[in-house]
């Protein structure tokens, strides 16, 4: 039995390594301007044997892979079998073209099974103007595909070892809408302003959309929705705060995204309408860092607006609260412990979800109106550049499971399920 | 002929530049903000070069902790960030004390930080001129003949408040 899982899974390790090694050929399209600016590097800096040419040209990348079992609902796949489809890959970047002017760009190979689409995707590819900088004011315009910065962990979201957990909390770091909140194309800045006196502050405003694939069309709305989706736009603003000289950091956001679904009409045997969807989320976070303890937190508001999709005329205004807390204590050098709590419900005036129930005549039971998590984990690091994780979640509600807007009632037959993971994280 | 610049205090650590860094002194907000990337530029607008040793070595977690008073992990989460986000450039990560002072000694804005112990082998081969540092002891020794003053192979920088 335990042979036989084992052949299955390096089975299926070897073909996610296959199919990134066909993912290489994107990727080598997309930074392609890149790897032209290394190879003229590198002549450079045959001639001048120093090491200020690999201060203007750094390549950074990460390969993690982890097995994941999901008991009791659909997050990763349908069978509830044992999963290695945790796949994480990247690959980054950076070139100064003048004291100005920068080029990065990460291309990211992911299989998360039903989390997210699998295969690779331009994580960012972005034109970094170096507008002002003194002693105390820093200024960068960013163009391009860029990263969303504003939450906590939003930019560290899919980089294994820089995020907390294997999983994040489901509530604000979705894997359902990780391709669409994960960054935009566009234009972004950020202003940081350094003092002795008041501290560290960081002010950042994003504004462009994200392009949407068929397989996200039907991972957020319905396996049944044959239309396609745009977002129209999203804008976003960030402020943190780090007093001086404090173990504290503070920050707020705010989102405010539009998208369209354009129906393929009956002909085509697609059960839904023309619809308008609006999206608006706010975040307050605190984050400590001490020696042996980190706490940090989250807390969020989110309205959901659709008009038309089930039908045309049909509108829904839901506005959905929650809030994780979370502490790591760094047992040692190596060794860090994890223990996180997270509440979240999709409609403030239906907490638990009875009234959905209800308005839907039993299609949507009463668990898909909320997502509880209790998570506990321990992350060991093996070197400066190689990471063990494990971690366990107890997790209550069908909140957070895809599809979103219609859900699968049929997998997710029970209020309480449960995951652990574990993943190897090796990084440059 | 380097032991005047060796800070009087004598700290175990000492924070050292390219000899071209005409910064002689930093406060300590000001070395936080360098290593932090908040600072990018030398008073005289020349780009800053930051130089470290890998997270768990153990001269990186004192200069990170007595030094910067910054914990190592939380100097790791804010270079992920810049590193992995596209947002900017994080300091570049050399393996040894050995390479990190070579990368100081040829790189130029650079910053990097030695341990007292090797800075006086430095010294003592500086002042022997004997060829266990061949590597930069020529372009090294020239300037140093040149500028007698108070600069070396590299810079040993006054950390104020």
């Amino acid at each position: 039995m335990l042979s036989k899982l084992k052949v299955k899974t390096a089975v299926t390790i070897l073909s996610r390594i296959n199919n990134f090694f066909s993912s290489i050929a994107c990727f080598s399209r997309s930074i392609a301007f890149l790897l032209a600016a290394l190879t003229v590097n590198i002549a450079q800096a045959q001639e001048t044997n120093t090491y200020s040419t690999s201060q203007d040209f750094q390549l950074h990348g990460f390969v993690a892979q982890g097995l994941i079992d999901v008991d009791g609902s659909d997050f990763v796949n349908d069978d509830g079998e044992l999963s290695a489809e945790l796949t994480e890959i990247g690959l980054n970047a950076s070139y100064q073209l003048t004291s100005k002017f920068r080029l990065a760009g990460q291309v990211v190979y992911l299989d998360g099974g039903n989390r997210y689409a699998q295969g690779a995707r331009v994580d960012y590819a972005l034109i970094d103007w170096s507008a002002l900088t003194t002693e105390n004011w820093q200024v960068n315009i960013y163009l391009g595909r860029f990263k969303n910065n504003h939450w906590l962990y939003s930019s560290s979201r899919d980089i294994p070892f820089a995020r907390p957990s294997i999983i994040l909390p489901q509530s604000v770091y979705f894997d359902g809408f990780r391709d669409i909140a994960v960054g935009s194309d566009g234009i972004a800045s950020k202003v940081s302003y350094s003092s002795d006196s008041y501290g560290n502050f960081d002010w950042q405003f994003s504004y462009g959309s994200s392009p949407l694939s068929d397989e996200q069309t039907t991972n957020v709305l319905s396996e049944l929705a044959q239309g396609t989706t745009e977002q129209d736009y999203d804008t976003q603003t960030s402020l943190y705060w780090q007093p001086a000289f404090s173990s504290w950091r503070f920050g707020l956001s705010l989102l405010d995204a539009t998208f369209t679904y354009d129906s393929a009409g009956q002909g085509i045997n697609d059960a839904f309408a023309d619809s308008d969807f609006s999206f608006q989320f706010y975040t307050l976070n605190a984050l400590y860092e001490g020696e042996k303890w980190e706490f940090s937190g989250e807390v969020y508001q989110q309205r959901f607006t659709i008009d038309g999709f089930y039908y045309p005329g049909f509108e829904l205004d839901n506005i959905g609260q929650g809030y994780y807390l979370q502490s790591r204590y760094k047992l040692s050098d190596k060794i860090t412990l994890l223990a996180r709590y997270e509440d979240f419900y999709l409609n403030k005036d239906d907490k638990d979800g009875k009234k959905q129930e209800q308005n839907t005549g039993g299609l949507v039971p009463y668990y898909f109106g909320f997502h509880k998590d209790i998570t506990l984990g321990l992350n060991y690091d093996i070197t400066s550049n190689f990471s063990a994780r494990m971690e366990y979640h107890w997790v209550r509600g069908a909140g957070r499971l895809t599809p979103v807007v219609v859900p699968n009632t049929q997998i997710n037959d029970s209020e309480d399920w449960q995951m652990w993971a574990v993943q190897l994280m090796y990084w440059f | 002929m380097l032991a005047c610049l060796v800070n009087p205090q004598a700290v175990a650590i000492e924070v050292v530049t390219h000899h071209q860094v005409t910064d002689l002194s930093l406060t300590k907000s000001q070395l936080r903000r360098i290593y932090t990337m908040r600072q990018l530029y030398w008073s005289d607008n020349s780009t800053i070069s930051v130089f470290v040793l890998p997270n768990q070595h153990e001269l990186h977690q004192r200069f990170s902790k007595e030094r910067l008073q910054i914990f190592p992990y939380q100097l790791n989460r804010i270079w992920h960030k810049l590193t992995y986000s596209g947002l900017g450039v994080a300091p570049t990560v050399v393996g040894s004390e050995q390479e990190l002072i070579q990368a100081v000694i040829n790189t130029p804005g650079a910053i990097g930080y030695i341990d007292d112990a090797t800075l006086s082998k430095i010294e003592q081969s500086q002042d022997e001129n004997v060829s266990t540092m061949k590597v930069r002891s020529q372009k090294a020794s020239v300037i140093e003949k040149e500028q007698k003053s108070s600069k070396g192979v590299v810079n040993v920088v006054k950390i104020k408040g």
